[in-house]
């Protein structure tokens, strides 16, 4: 039997490359939503990592290394706040299931 | 940073707390984002708290959880302000999770609550601050000014 694919609709999903499957610690909201500034994730509200190993949306931890009292530090572990750059990429996951025939 | 800030934030956490919170820690009201009532209690047999219920209150800026919430203790006919060196008369607390050299955005409601039940937990102490009644007559400033205060007076 032959089949000839006239047309195929590409569906895929995507989440942050980090191990957990966790909430940011200062807005409490899942790393694959915004910070509560933001509408779009991914993107337009990335995250920022911590050389200490602590995952946050970098506007939300941009907000608190501002403030004086922060002092540079992380807010989970307290050691100075140094990022890896570039901010984590999007991991883009095309397995989610067969094409539409 | 915008008000939407602390007010989702606090939405996320009445969420997780209306389903369940820890021994001795009981929501009271949380009508708003601006101020929450919380009663907490001691869970061991410490003589100093024995059977007696504490109201604690939140008030949230704009800015939470950047800056920490006010807490006091309030006091009601049946919820009295708890002995403790570092909790004066009329409620205000002296705790450096509390003040800007302490505080971290990642702490929330129910871990401030938590750090209360345990400071009051471990104590011993049948006292007040020192200069308690001084301070409790003399005090106008907001608990979150006084901060200052007492770091300019340890130096």
């Amino acid at each position: 039997m032959k089949v000839k694919i006239t047309k195929w609709n590409a569906v895929a999903t995507w989440r942050w490359d980090i191990p957990e499957d966790d909430v940011c610690g200062i807005c409490q909201v899942h790393f694959d939503g915004t910070c509560p500034t933001c509408k779009y994730p991914g993107d337009d509200c990335p995250l920022l990592s911590g050389k200490c190993g602590h995952n946050f949306h970098m506007h939300c931890i941009l907000e608190w290394i501002k403030q004086d009292s922060a002092k540079g530090q992380c807010p989970m572990c307290r050691q100075k706040f140094e990022w890896t750059e570039p901010p984590h990429e999007p991991s883009v996951d095309t397995s989610q299931g067969p094409p539409e025939l | 940073m915008s008000a939407p800030f602390a007010a989702k934030r606090l939405g996320k956490e009445l969420q997780k707390i209306s389903n369940s919170l820890p021994p001795g820690i009981e929501l009271v009201s949380a009508d708003n984002f601006e101020e929450w009532l919380v009663d907490i209690r001691v869970l061991d047999d410490n003589p100093l708290y024995r059977n007696e219920i504490y109201r604690l209150r939140f008030r949230f800026s704009s800015t939470y959880p950047i800056e920490p919430p006010e807490v006091v203790f309030v006091k009601l006919p049946d919820r009295p302000i708890p002995i403790h060196p570092h909790i004066y008369s009329n409620g205000i607390i002296c705790l450096d999770l509390l003040g800007h050299q302490g505080w971290s955005p990642v702490q929330n409601v129910e871990s401030v609550c938590m750090s209360l039940q345990s400071m009051l937990t471990g104590n011993t102490k049948n006292e007040r601050p020192p200069g308690d009644e001084e301070f409790v007559r003399g005090n106008r400033l907001r608990p979150r000014d006084i901060e200052f205060y007492y770091h300019d007076n340890d130096v």
